[in-house]
């Protein structure tokens, strides 16, 4: 890598040489840099400081460099990572450490004393003093652990994210460095991360790069807000009050979790309820006629999924209607994703499933059900890379029309529709892994919903997706919904099951509860819903 | 998966250090590879196989499980030579195959040689963890700590690969992925795995590497041990379990002699 790396000067030096009186924690003059693969620059110019003991949230579009400026500040950039970089100044921390997006990424020992431990190591700590320390750090983030002594593999997603803040506690660190530590969480997480990093935050710089920021916000602990625009330009900082209003049109246009966004996307929902549009039957290639609205396409009763011999999911009854869109919340392990897995027919399962009338399940697992089953219902994993079969992106979403033996011009119309439909117009030929994290995500369900099967099953399609490809796919769902596709959906996002989907199912502790409609869901006037509110009546 | 994998108690052998062991391991390997007894040779083979039961820390159950596969081992490696092997006592021929009383007698001693050295590996495979023998190796003979943790590191990756691995067989299940037959179709399985599953693995081994970097390893610098090196009581003990079951091997092999073979190797003037 041919790049001029930047001449770190000291903070003292510089506050001298430009009569600062409080010198930077971190700092860049006049940065540049560019991805070797890519071809325009990711900053050009720019310049930017931290004072001390400042906590700066960075904003901006995904790709617009934030986690790359994060990286530059700490060193890490070109440190540790080679990127062709020049500046004219830079001032590193003095100590630094990063939180980073990925909880399962950021260990290298499988327990959690001998992970804290590594630090220690690291630094050269004596072995009598490792547990104080570990102990200290593990109580700052609000981890009592009994035995510490424990798998970091037995801990949730929020918990490891906590216990790679207590390791960085571990070197003493004047900024934390914080690249989007709760992107990858459930509400629950995102909370205590949050609270976890204000209870450390006193006397520290922090950095923060975040995508969502509800929870960041109540906490009141940012008190400089700087906005990046799509290019890498910084278009405006300031108090995060005072900016949320100036700059409210782009927090929308670039995807970010601010608060209000959902008002946004509940109006244009509402606005389709008022249009009061009908299910079209018949537009479903597996649903002709209007009075097979009236049954459900999936009845469930005493249904019981297994895992080994372990039972983990259990429905006492449930159905699903054409035009349900069922919003399916409960805690991390609770048995959401067995419940889609027994469905699909991949979980041996006990008691009665019907779908479209045909009974399926059993203590045995068969290919040939699970080959009739996926015919009849589309499934869109948490991981979109994990489903994908093709090389290009056009194959990929004519992947099942194929399958099916469908004429090739008819495949060619109407992999061009949902090329159209999907946002993916103009990327027909890359190949899947090349596309951004919302395009892959909108392919996976391009994939699976372009046979229109009668249901559709999403595991967590809005994990880690900023706030415009999560309306982009919610819109999508609706879509489908509304040309009689029923949508089971998993989710943590409670304003998904609040506002957006008709009907809420809860499982707990590997139990299924039928909330019955949501609000939308009541409000919807839909002969079907009616006929379903009827029989939930009776 | 962990309550399976883990030993149900810990003998003289867990206790002892890595590094002795692995040493011992290594010159057991040397003795077996060179001794052409075939009475020496049988005798190694079951009080090593004895030793894993008593010395494993596994329950019976689990330790006859690999114990039962170590037949397949000796198939495996006596088979060829007992099949194709030079003799001029002739037992058996057809076709290719030619079975003679020195090719039999020297098969089966290749199958006692793989018996032994499996039982010898397994012993220490199952009385030894990768982070206590990584510890031991970088405190007693020095091995730079960037080798061992990028063991260790990846050691903590191979699970979450498994699991990425059935997901990938369930999505191809669903999506109706059907694998074609004979080589084209097996090139066409092994890339339907191996491409989301490596991209996920370089990924997250790049993201691990630079995790433990901002964590101030530098791979070679100077640092301080959770877990210390020591040699204690039971390293002794482990040594003189391993020697006396040598020395046993060698005394019923004179005492006890099954094979009256003193030297399997084949020489043309007999």
């Amino acid at each position: 890598m041919g790049g001029l790396h930047c001449e770190a000067i000291s903070s003292n030096l510089h506050a001298e040489a430009t009569g600062d009186t409080v010198s930077p924690a971190a700092a860049v003059w006049d940065l540049r840099l560019k991805f070797p693969e890519g071809e325009a620059f990711v900053f050009k110019d720019l310049s930017f400081s931290v004072k001390r003991g400042e906590k700066l949230l960075v904003l901006g579009p995904s790709g617009s460099g934030k986690s790359t400026l994060l990286q530059v500040l700490g060193g890490i950039v070109p440190g540790l990572v080679e990127v062709p970089m020049r500046c004219s100044g830079q001032v590193l921390p003095a100590s630094w450490g990063m939180l980073f997006q990925d909880p399962d990424a950021q260990f290298c020992m499988p327990y959690v004393d001998e992970e804290l431990a590594f630090v220690l190591e690291n630094r050269g700590v004596a072995r009598e003093e490792m547990l104080p320390r570990m102990h200290d750090v593990l109580r700052k983030v609000g981890l009592d652990l009994k035995e510490i002594h424990l798998p970091i593999g037995t801990l949730s997603q929020g918990m490891k994210q906590r216990l790679a803040l207590a390791s960085i506690l571990l070197m003493d660190p004047d900024v934390l460095l914080l690249d989007e530590p709760s992107a990858l969480l459930d509400p629950e997480g995102r909370r205590q991360i949050w609270e976890a990093v204000s209870e450390v935050a006193e006397d520290r710089t922090l950095i923060i790069v975040e995508h969502r920021i509800e929870e960041l916000l109540d906490l009141g602990l940012v008190d400089r807000v700087a906005l990046f625009g799509p290019s890498g330009q910084l278009l405006g900082q300031g108090a995060p009050e005072e900016l949320f209003v100036r700059c409210r049109k782009e927090l929308g246009e670039y995807g970010i979790w601010h608060p209000g966004v959902w008002s946004h996307f509940r109006f244009s929902a509402g606005s389709q309820i008022e249009q009061g549009e009908s299910i079209q039957p018949g537009s479903g290639p597996f649903l002709p006629s209007a009075e097979r609205l009236d049954r459900p396409i999936i009845e469930l009763s005493e249904f019981r999924g297994f895992r080994g011999h372990q039972k983990v999911i259990q429905v006492e009854r449930a159905e699903v209607y054409a035009g349900d869109f069922i919003a399916v919340t409960g805690p991390n392990g609770a048995g959401k994703s067995s419940l889609l897995l027994a469905l699909m027919g991949l979980l041996p399962s006990e008691g009665s499933y019907l779908l479209l009338g045909e009974r399926f399940g059993g203590k045995r697992l068969r290919k040939r059900q699970v080959q009739s089953l996926s015919k009849r219902i589309g499934f869109v994993f948490q991981n979109p890379e994990f489903q994908f079969v093709e090389n290009r992106v056009d194959q990929e979403i004519g992947f099942s029309l194929r399958e099916e033996g469908i004429s090739p011009e008819e495949i060619r119309q109407r992999v061009d529709h949902a090329l159209d439909q999907f946002g993916l117009a103009g990327l027909e030929q890359r190949h899947p892994y090349q596309l951004s994290l919302g395009q892959k995500r909108r392919l996976s369900v391009a994939g699976a919903a372009v046979l229109k099967r009668p249901v559709l099953l999403l595991d967590e399609p809005t994990f880690g997706q900023d706030a415009v490809n999560t309306f982009a796919i919610l819109n999508l769902c609706e879509d489908l919904r509304r040309s009689g596709v029923a949508i089971v959906m998993v989710t943590h996002e409670e304003q998904i099951a609040e506002a957006v989907a008709t009907r809420r199912w809860e499982v707990r502790e590997g139990t299924l509860t039928d909330y019955g409609y949501t609000d939308r869901g009541t409000r919807l006037p839909h002969h079907i819903c009616e006929a379903g509110m009827a029989e939930a009546m009776l | 998966m962990n309550t399976w994998l883990a030993p149900s108690a810990i003998t003289w052998m867990h206790r002892a250090n890595p590094v002795l062991k692995l040493l011992f391991v290594i010159g057991l390997f040397f003795v077996a590879l060179f001794t052409h007894r075939t009475d020496f040779m049988f005798y190694q083979a079951v009080l090593f196989t004895l030793l894993l039961f008593w010395q494993s820390g596994y329950s019976f159950w689990k330790v006859l499980l690999l114990v039962l596969s170590f037949g397949l081992v000796f198939i495996s490696s006596s088979s060829t030579m007992i099949l194709f092997g030079k003799g001029d006592v002739l037992w058996w021929e057809w076709g290719l195959f030619r079975i003679t009383e020195e090719s039999f007698y020297r098969g089966i001693h290749i199958g006692f040689k793989s018996v032994t050295i499996a039982s010898e590996g397994l012993l220490f495979v199952l009385t030894t963890s990768s982070v206590d023998m990584f510890y031991a190796l970088m405190q007693k003979i020095k091995l730079p700590p960037k080798y061992a943790y990028s063991f260790m590191a990846s050691i903590r990756l191979l699970p979450m690969v498994w699991e990425e691995f059935l997901i990938r067989r369930n999505a191809l299940r669903i999506r109706g992925a059907r694998s074609l037959k004979g080589p084209r179709g097996w090139i066409a399985g092994i890339k339907m795995y191996a491409v989301p599953l490596l991209s996920q693995s370089i990924r997250r081994a790049h993201r691990v590497a630079v995790a433990m970097e901002a964590k101030a390893f530098d791979g070679n610098g100077r640092r301080t041990y959770y877990y210390p090196s020591r040699f204690s009581r039971y390293d002794p003990l482990a040594a003189a379990i391993f020697i006396a079951a040598v020395i046993a091997a060698l005394a019923l092999s004179d005492g006890l002699p099954l094979f009256h073979i003193t030297d399997v190797r084949y020489s043309a003037n007999t």
